[in-house]
């Protein structure tokens, strides 16, 4: 059964490979898509239906029911902020609906630290033919942004 | 069955590009890798999943183990990942 992966936040959808990470753009992660997110104060949603895993301040993990988990990332080298201007939503283990608040955040704050806001949202495990794209450009939060095959 | 213990010395701990690699360099082995915390549960070092669901922070040491020909080779390979600063 395929896996209908939602936008975690607003923005503009590209190709993973448009990421300045090489970690993500080279899928060494796996397959996904990146989202560029409008330069304001946002909350991002959960990509799918799940358990919250791991729940960092610049980072989560949501697995679903059929043990597949998806890696939402909030900017690029954002882990160094360590929790500066993030604000955490929910709690990790917690059961979560696609769309429902994780973390709220500031992608002007984190570009005027010189960092990339670009979020990077990928299919763990997937091998790079399970993604299916479904949103190119102008998306909002929980607009669906792949398929995972 | 081959093992080795290491302490991970990346400040980001098992996460990022640290795990990303040690689990791509896994992954190419042809034989079954596991990784885990002392004292902990084994998981599938192939499995990025697995491996961030491990947690694995700076200082503290993780228990890697495959068993076939070209073990010792693969485990080596790892360990000088998960040792990298």
């Amino acid at each position: 059964m395929s896996t209908t992966v939602r936008a975690p936040v607003a923005g503009s959808a590209a190709p993973l490979s448009t990421v300045p990470d090489p970690v993500f753009s080279a899928g060494m992660v796996g397959p996904g898509l990146a989202i560029d997110p409008p330069r304001a104060p946002l909350v991002s949603v959960a990509p799918i239906d799940g358990k919250i895993m791991k729940l960092h301040p610049h980072a989560f993990v949501i697995v679903g029911d059929d043990g597949r988990g998806v890696l939402v990332h909030l900017g690029i080298d954002t882990v160094q902020l360590r929790g500066a201007g993030f604000s955490v939503l929910a709690t990790e283990g917690a059961r979560i609906r696609a769309g429902e608040p994780v973390v709220a955040w500031d992608p002007a704050a984190v570009e005027a630290g010189g960092r990339s806001p670009v979020c990077p949202v990928v299919a763990l495990d997937a091998s790079a033919g399970a993604v299916v794209p479904l949103a190119h450009g102008t998306i909002e939060a929980g607009d669906a942004l792949f398929d995972w095959a | 069955m081959a093992e080795r213990r290491v302490t991970v010395m990346a400040e980001v701990g098992l996460h990022a590009r640290p795990a990303a690699t040690f689990v791509q360099t896994a992954a190419k082995a042809n034989l079954d890798v596991t990784v885990g915390k002392l004292g902990g549960q084994p998981v599938n070092a192939k499995s990025i999943l697995s491996v961030l669901a491990l947690d694995v922070r700076q200082g503290e040491t993780i228990v890697i183990k495959a068993d076939g020909e070209g073990a010792d080779e693969v485990l080596d390979t790892l360990v000088a990942i998960a040792a990298a600063p």
